[in-house]
């Protein structure tokens, strides 16, 4: 008998200053895991629903140190390598920073 | 496409008919090290960094220890062992890498290390001695010491510049292009020297516990620009590597609580160290550093039988030590904690009686760009300094990767800055630099069917089966096959469906997995040519070590467009290897006997 997955809904703040007047959110769905963290569920975002997504990761440490993949859970700041999540979030990047695509920002 | 058509050196600060003295790629400690020694010879001196300096690169993450020898602490005003030497750390060094070594690198090596260590205690770093060999110290702190000093000397950095290719002249490097990340613009920059300082290339393996930033784009550039790499079938695994929950995915903390207490258990909960090894073999696994090769062959034996964890690890256990003796441990680390990570909820976890998965991770690498003594690579104007470098540490390291990196670091600064005082600012070829902008455009235009990020998993699971702990002939040919038809039919047809420039995560990728691919194929192709087992690189199918055929390093190099491979006998300058054959446990017996651990 295979347990039924329970799904979470996300919601994104989207934005390209190349092309938009201003941010809008984004909601997908994505597939609770245990203890995962918000890295994970970006990353399932750009895997699985959307590739355009702009999250930082490529060069973040993953270890809680080079806080470079800040951004704002529910409205709080949190690192998304090592914020686990439990159900529905909003991701915003962080506040007051200058947003260079969706939730990657200047001068972190 | 180039951001600056009407500045061809198109990075901020530099003038379109200015090009730097020394162009140092990789913002860790060995590229830290590199541009203030650069700048301090006289250099204009320009740091790139693929994420941000400061905060990218392994070393924020390392551990983290500096090796030197007792006499040479003892003289730096360290309460040393004066009975220690120089020549003794040289040999030890060589038998832990199983004679593989360079030995002029060793040499520089020891040489340099305690000015090295006096230079860091003299710009701040904190730290502990252990009155042997050792200082410990964080890998946050060496990076913000470092990083000081770049900031104090004003060199020029400029961050999220993901450098891809190394252009050249005839036989020399003259400058990079990269892409800059948040414009989404490539950028060229022209140097009279360039060091390349950006780690190894863990990132072609699934597990691992390198951050994000070592993908080996660089071991790559070299090689497609003519350099030699070396060694590429080294790879040092680190034993009990958190494996689960995903927040702490990648640390190394069970490894260090091991040395101290607790076991490996395979599913059933048997502790299984014991159990594969002589007992001589236990101690010296439980209590020396070559418990990184040792615990990682044993687990990865383990789960290759079908006794692992569900995700394919195996259990780190502490149910069987009294709570009073990890009370004592916690000393150590107030409140479980470490660097900026907090191990309280998992101590918790484990003291309940629990097990926390854990596996081998790809960890260290002692092969990568080929140097000399003085840093230079087989390809004038280009040097390379730290773990991308290869031939130090032979075929295991158990010596200190910061001593490597500062050492390195700073010869390779004064190299490239000597060179550069001689060689000319060159003007770069029109027909290279339009080849490759139309390469790494070319995924933004086509229409094709494959996703970087998909082949970047397909060529991961490649390495995951067949460049692990256990290699044989077998796996590593089926390997080199797929991922040959990977260059040839798949990378080609890389195609990226998001049109934002800025933070294009599928142009990254689309970058990544073509130089993750090209090293992997230099790895693998390594490991069948080397036909024994040496140090960290296991053949089930060649299980001996044989001093008599290899003590020869393997060099990969690109000859007409083609991978070629070929050996070289190892250098030697005052330890002649014995000319035995020995297997694994026998060959670990015969390393301690002679470090006299």
């Amino acid at each position: 008998m295979k347990m039924e997955t329970r799904k979470m809904k996300v919601t994104v703040a989207r934005f390209n200053p190349a092309m938009d007047s201003s941010p809008h959110y984004q909601t997908y769905e994505v597939p609770l895991e245990p203890r995962m963290t918000v890295m994970d569920v970006l990353d399932y975002i750009y895997e699985n629903l959307d590739p355009s997504i702009a999250y930082y990761s490529h060069a973040s440490c993953h270890r809680r140190v080079c806080a470079r993949c800040n951004v704002t859970v529910n409205g709080k700041a949190g690192l998304s390598c090592h914020t686990e999540v439990t159900g529905d979030i909003t991701i915003d990047p962080l506040p007051r920073l200058k947003v260079i695509r969706d939730l990657v920002v200047e001068g972190l | 496409m180039y951001s600056s058509t009407t500045h061809p050196t198109g990075v901020a600060g530099l003038s379109a008919q200015e090009a730097v003295d020394v162009l140092v790629i990789g913002s860790g400690g060995a590229g830290l090290r590199a541009a203030i020694e650069a700048h301090d010879q006289g250099a204009s001196t320009l740091l790139l960094s693929n994420g941000a300096v400061g905060k990218s690169g392994a070393t924020m993450i390392a551990g983290a220890d500096i090796t030197l020898d007792g006499d040479g602490a003892a003289k730096i005003g360290l309460a040393g062992n004066e009975s220690d030497s120089k020549e003794s750390f040289f040999h030890d060094i060589i038998i832990q890498g199983y004679y593989l070594n360079n030995q002029k690198l060793v040499e520089a090596y020891v040489r340099d290390a305690p000015v090295r260590t006096k230079e860091m205690i003299d710009w701040g770093m904190k730290y502990l001695w252990d009155g042997k060999r050792a200082i410990l110290t964080e890998g946050t702190e060496l990076n913000s010491v470092l990083f000081e000093q770049v900031k104090k000397r004003g060199i020029t950095i400029k961050n999220d510049l993901y450098v891809t290719d190394l252009l050249t002249q005839g036989k020399s490097a003259v400058g990079v292009v990269g892409l800059d990340i948040n414009s989404g613009m490539l950028q060229t920059t022209r140097a009279k020297a360039v060091v390349i300082a950006t780690g190894g290339w863990q990132r072609a393996y699934s597990f691992t516990s390198a951050p994000g930033g070592l993908t080996g784009a660089l071991h790559a550039a070299a090689y497609r620009a003519g350099a030699d790499l070396l060694n590429m079938e080294m790879v040092t695994f680190c034993p009990n590597v958190v494996l689960w929950p995903p927040a702490l995915r990648g640390d190394i903390f069970p490894y260090i609580l091991i040395e101290m207490f607790g076991d490996l258990l395979e599913k059933h909960g048997r502790p299984f160290l014991r159990d594969e090894y002589d007992p001589s073999i236990y101690r010296i696994a439980s209590t020396t550093e070559w418990n990184k090769l040792i615990f990682s062959l044993a687990a990865t034996k383990v789960v290759l039988r079908g006794d692992g964890s569900p995700r394919g690890g195996t259990y780190y256990s502490i149910k069987n030590v009294p709570l009073n003796i990890v009370e004592e441990a916690e000393k150590i680390y107030p409140g479980w904690k470490w660097l900026r990570t907090d191990f309280s909820n998992l101590m918790d976890w484990l003291k309940e009686g629990n097990a926390v998965e854990v596996a081998p991770a790809a960890h260290y690498m002692e092969g990568g760009i080929m140097v000399d003594e003085s840093a230079s690579t087989t390809l004038k104007g280009l040097y390379a300094a730290g773990e991308c470098s290869g031939g130090l540490f032979g075929a295991n390291r158990v010596a200190s990767a910061i001593t490597q990196i500062l050492v390195q670091g700073a010869i390779a600064g004064k190299s490239a800055t000597d060179y550069s005082k001689r060689a000319k600012v060159q003007e770069l070829e029109k027909r290279q630099l339009k080849r490759i902008e139309s390469h790494l455009t070319k995924p933004l235009t086509r229409q094709g069917s494959i996703r970087a990020v998909d082949l970047k998993k397909k060529v991961r699971r490649i390495a995951d089966e067949n460049l692990w702990v256990i290699r044989n002939g077998a796996g590593l040919k089926k390997a080199i096959a797929e991922l040959e038809s990977i260059i040839a039919n798949e990378v080609p047809r890389i195609s990226i469906q998001t049109q934002a420039r800025a933070y294009n995560k599928e142009w990254i990728d689309a970058i990544e997995v073509e130089s993750l691919t090209q090293i992997l194929l230099a790895s693998a192709r390594s490991a069948l040519f080397r036909t024994e087992s040496r140090g960290v690189h296991n053949r089930s199918d060649y299980p001996h070590t044989d001093n008599g055929r290899w003590l020869r390093e393997v060099v990969v190099r690109q000859v007409n467009g083609k991978m070629s491979l070929s050996t070289r006998p190892i250098t030697i300058t005052k330890f002649k290897p014995p000319r035995v054959r020995f297997g694994f446990e026998e060959g670990i017996i015969r390393a301690v006997k002679e470090l006299g651990e």
